[in-house]
């Protein structure tokens, strides 16, 4: 019995001793550093910040290096207009301002513990790492500080619906480069949902195909979006502050000292990328007036999420007939009425509209002077027209709204939102509260007097590039009524005409002919006689 | 009744040629101009394309032929009876009376004519290539310097394409005014005009 | 005690197999993502079989499901559809099964594995596919 035992006991230590000889872990060939292996990452994190001064042990300079950007600081000034921008001073007609509203904004800041003025943006250990470089997708964050659930946590508070806790050590063992996944995880969200603000941005281009993006197509280029938005130094390039409105530099090769934005077309495509086809002479052409963009993405939110064309705060407020708030859909299941935001228009395969840009944005920011009797007041109005030589034609989302305004002091406000008090609009549903606090906190004076005034505000659309078969058509902008009819100061063959020489033309024409034939007549009739 | 060959192989070649080329040249040029929509724009602008320069290649032939063969002397402009032709267009015609201008082969355009064929090769013609040249070569003029305003140049092109288009209208009716409709159209094609043997007697 | 030792022992080197097995592969959640909804989700949406987003069952049920392997009411078997051979067959037609077309059998499956555990019904990342 013994030996037998003792046999079988040696046996399967055998097997088992075979069996980890013949299966060792392959060499990993992507990265240098399998984190999984690191003492430092081997051990239980209570929190985000236990997990980020894990990471600085060895990554030393990359907290310093995330303070210097406006992914952390929320701010920028634009040297060109000296105006003091970012998420932190604009506001816009999505959720108007994140002012006050840290609570659920700033979920998406790259840091933990931002719910007010007393955050600490100096603290390294405040930077919230695996935001950006998880690749395992578990990785989360809770309103009111942007903490990863490190227990089962209820949220919203009060709501019965339970995040489950995420396993930092397992999520910080799996640390990577960033992905459309981790990027999107903020920027496909923002506006409050899915798609609703940029409508070229939205989860559809975490694995989208070829005809909804060319360059992010999975099971092709697979670009992620930093190929484009390369990071030296944590700094990501491009910007909707400051864009490039027209880039005429030659394609970035190595060796060669090129300071220019590495996130636009010309970056790459150089200037005269049309080589086939039957005029591509013609097509580099159109490129000193037209923007890549315009004839390469015929349409935005194609990849089957909705955005929102429109959104009405003036609706906003009506409860149910016993005081709960709605949350009314439409068909297709789109949200088109929620009581703490009012009336949406959300629709899908938007064609956009254009203008001529420049590069330049002026925002229309809190203290600026706005009026309801102007018609439409531009949150950020776009320089450029036809004959400044530094435009092209750009294609744009343009978000229309009905927001709040103090028609006194004739400002913008910054109505306080979100937050578990008695003045959060969102819980109270009273304007006058909500902006009373909301103003206070920025310092700026409130009438105490409220109403709606509409604002227009302009996204260049650059992201779901189509296949190029499936690029804009000569007819679609060489015609009238095309998709450049409001563009002015340039002639379009097609759909330009000079309309008195037009008149004269066929007049002069048309008398040919009918002098000729009058000819013919009177020879006929001569003729029969 | 007389027969005199008037148009070589060359020139009916040249003339055929020509007409099919013009034609398709204003039909895909007023699409192009928004006036109508039938092959598509980028279709229409192609045609265009290649038919100016096909044109050019002609006109090349053309101008060569006109040098080595001295034909370019029947476009020298002539006054000799032009008050009579007017006549006979105006009022004549309308009578059943013969032509007065008599066809030979040394002067086959009678001088109304040869005046319009002039007009559309020294003012139609340099209007219209030059302003469609200007037009194609536009962003190349304007990097080396010579910045044009599309606007006009579209304006010239299309003034000129207008012109073409009343010459045509005019010419393919013209045609029909020989000793018969169809005496003009049967020389062009065989090259043997049928010359009336009244041709050339004035109206009495 | 003997006994006792045997079977501690016995379960050592159960999870010794176990782990190291375990650990030989680390599965792309992403790749098995672009495989599942080029390939997977593209049939099913055309032929209107009934949805098969990785939320429609928890964890428990998918793990079931391809323990079982049996695919279309067992008709045929789901492994197959993660074979080389069945890539090699569409991968004219089908730019994921061209991407992938050279991976093992066993680390695509288990790619589409871990995909379908982290979004199903209970999972990390619940994935309806909009």
């Amino acid at each position: 019995m013994k030996i037998s035992h003792l046999g079988l006991l040696a046996g399967l230590l055998f097997a088992g001793i075979v069996h980890a000889a013949d299966a060792p872990a392959p060499t990993k060939l992507n990265t240098t550093a399998d984190h999984s292996k690191f003492k430092e990452l081997q051990r239980e994190f209570g929190s985000g910040s236990e997990v980020t001064k894990a990471c600085l042990t060895c990554h030393t300079e990359a907290a310093l290096q995330i303070h210097r950007t406006k992914h952390w600081t929320w701010e920028l000034l634009n040297p060109a207009t000296q105006q003091r921008l970012g998420k932190k001073n604009v506001i816009n007609n999505y959720c108007l301002s994140a002012g006050t509203n840290l609570g659920s904004c700033a979920t998406c800041h790259v840091g933990y513990g931002w719910t007010d003025a007393s955050f600490d943006f100096k603290s390294q250990e405040n930077v919230d790492c695996l935001i950006c470089h998880d690749t395992s997708g578990n990785y989360k964050k809770l309103p009111n500080g942007g903490l990863p659930p490190v227990k089962d946590t209820e949220s919203p508070p009060g709501s019965g619906k339970i995040v489950k806790a995420i396993d930092l050590a397992k999520i910080a063992q799996k640390v990577g480069k960033t992905s459309r996944d981790t990027c999107g995880a903020c920027h496909f969200f923002g506006g409050g949902g899915d798609g609703v603000k940029h409508g070229e941005m939205d989860s559809s281009l975490a694995s989208p195909d070829k005809e909804v993006d060319v360059h992010m197509d999975a099971t092709g280029l697979d670009f992620t979006c930093s190929t484009c938005h390369k990071a030296p130094a944590h700094d990501v390039a491009g910007s909707r502050y400051i864009p490039t409105g027209k880039d005429t530099e030659g394609a970035h090769i190595r060796g060669k000292v090129d300071n220019s934005n590495p996130a636009t077309c010309q970056s790459c495509h150089g200037q005269a990328p049309h080589k086939a086809g039957a005029q591509p002479a013609k097509l580099n052409q159109h490129a000193d007036k037209v923007a890549c963009q315009t004839c390469h993405i015929p349409q935005f939110a194609r990849g089957g999420v909705a955005t929102k064309m429109n959104w009405d705060w003036s609706t906003a407020g009506k409860l149910s007939p016993e005081g709960k708030p709605l949350l009314n859909k439409d068909a297709k299941g789109h949200v088109i009425y929620d009581s703490r935001k009012g009336d949406f228009v959300v629709a899908e395969n938007v064609t956009p509209e254009y203008a001529w840009f420049n590069g330049e944005v002026t925002y229309t920011l809190l203290g600026d002077k706005v009026d309801k009797a102007d018609g439409i007041t531009l949150i950020n109005a776009l320089g450029g027209s036809a004959a400044d030589g530094r435009s092209l034609i750009w294609p744009m989302k343009v978000m229309r709204g009905t927001q709040p305004y103090d028609p006194v002091n004739k400002t913008l406000v910054m109505p306080h939102l979100s937050g578990n008090d008695d003045t959060a609009y969102w819980t109270n549903f009273n304007w006058e509260k909500a902006i009373a606090t909301g103003m206070k906190a920025a310092n700026a004076p409130f009438s105490g007097q409220v109403d709606f005034l509409k604002t227009e505000m302009y996204w260049p659309i650059t992201h779901m590039v189509a296949p190029k078969e499936k690029a804009v058509g000569c007819n679609e902008c060489h015609t009238r009524g095309g998709r450049l009819d409001k563009i002015e100061g340039i002639y379009i063959p097609g759909r330009d005409a000079h309309q008195l020489l037009d008149l004269i033309g066929w007049l002069a024409a048309g008398g040919t002919l009918a002098g000729v034939m009058l000819h013919a007549l009177v020879r006929i009739v001569r003729r029969k006689n | 009744m007389e027969r005199i060959y008037i148009f070589t192989r060359f020139e009916r070649f040249w003339h055929w040629a020509q007409a099919l080329l013009i034609i398709a040249m204003l039909v895909t040029g007023f699409e192009i101009h928004g006036t109508y929509k039938l092959f598509g724009f980028e279709k229409a602008g192609q045609v265009h394309i290649y038919a100016a320069w096909t044109l050019i290649t002609l006109w090349v032939f053309a101008i060569f032929w006109h040098f080595t063969t001295g034909e370019w002397r029947q476009y020298l402009p002539s006054f000799k009876k032009i008050d009579l032709v007017i006549r006979h267009y105006a009022w004549g015609i309308f009578q059943g009376e013969p032509h007065p201008f008599k066809v030979t082969r040394a002067r086959k355009h009678n001088p109304l004519q040869a005046f319009a064929y002039l007009g559309v090769k020294i003012l139609i013609n340099p209007l219209i290539w030059i302003s469609g040249l200007a037009y194609l070569y536009y962003n190349e003029l304007e990097a080396a310097g010579v910045a044009l305003n599309l606007g006009t140049i579209a304006l010239l092109h299309t003034a000129g394409a207008f012109m073409m288009l009343c010459f045509l209208i005019a010419h393919v009716y013209l045609i029909t005014t020989g000793h018969t409709v169809t005496a003009h159209l049967k020389a062009m094609i065989s090259g043997w005009e049928e010359g009336d043997a009244e041709h050339g007697k004035q109206a009495s | 005690m003997k006994v006792h030792r045997l079977v501690s022992t016995l379960i050592a080197c159960g999870l010794l197999c176990a782990s190291t097995l375990a650990s030989a592969y680390d599965a792309d959640w992403k790749r098995g993502r672009i495989y599942y909804r080029s390939v997977c989700t593209s049939c099913h949406a055309a032929q209107a079989i009934g949805a098969i987003n990785p939320s429609s069952m928890s964890k428990a049920e998918w793990n079931a499901y391809l323990q079982k392997d049996k695919h279309a009411k067992g008709k045929d078997s789901v492994k197959q559809y993660f074979s080389k051979s069945y890539r090699a067959s569409i991968r004219s037609q089908n730019k994921a099964a061209d991407k992938f077309a050279d991976l093992p059998d066993d680390e695509l499956f288990e790619d589409v594995k871990l995909f379908l555990l982290k979004g199903a019904k209970d999972g990390d990342a619940p994935a309806s596919c909009g």
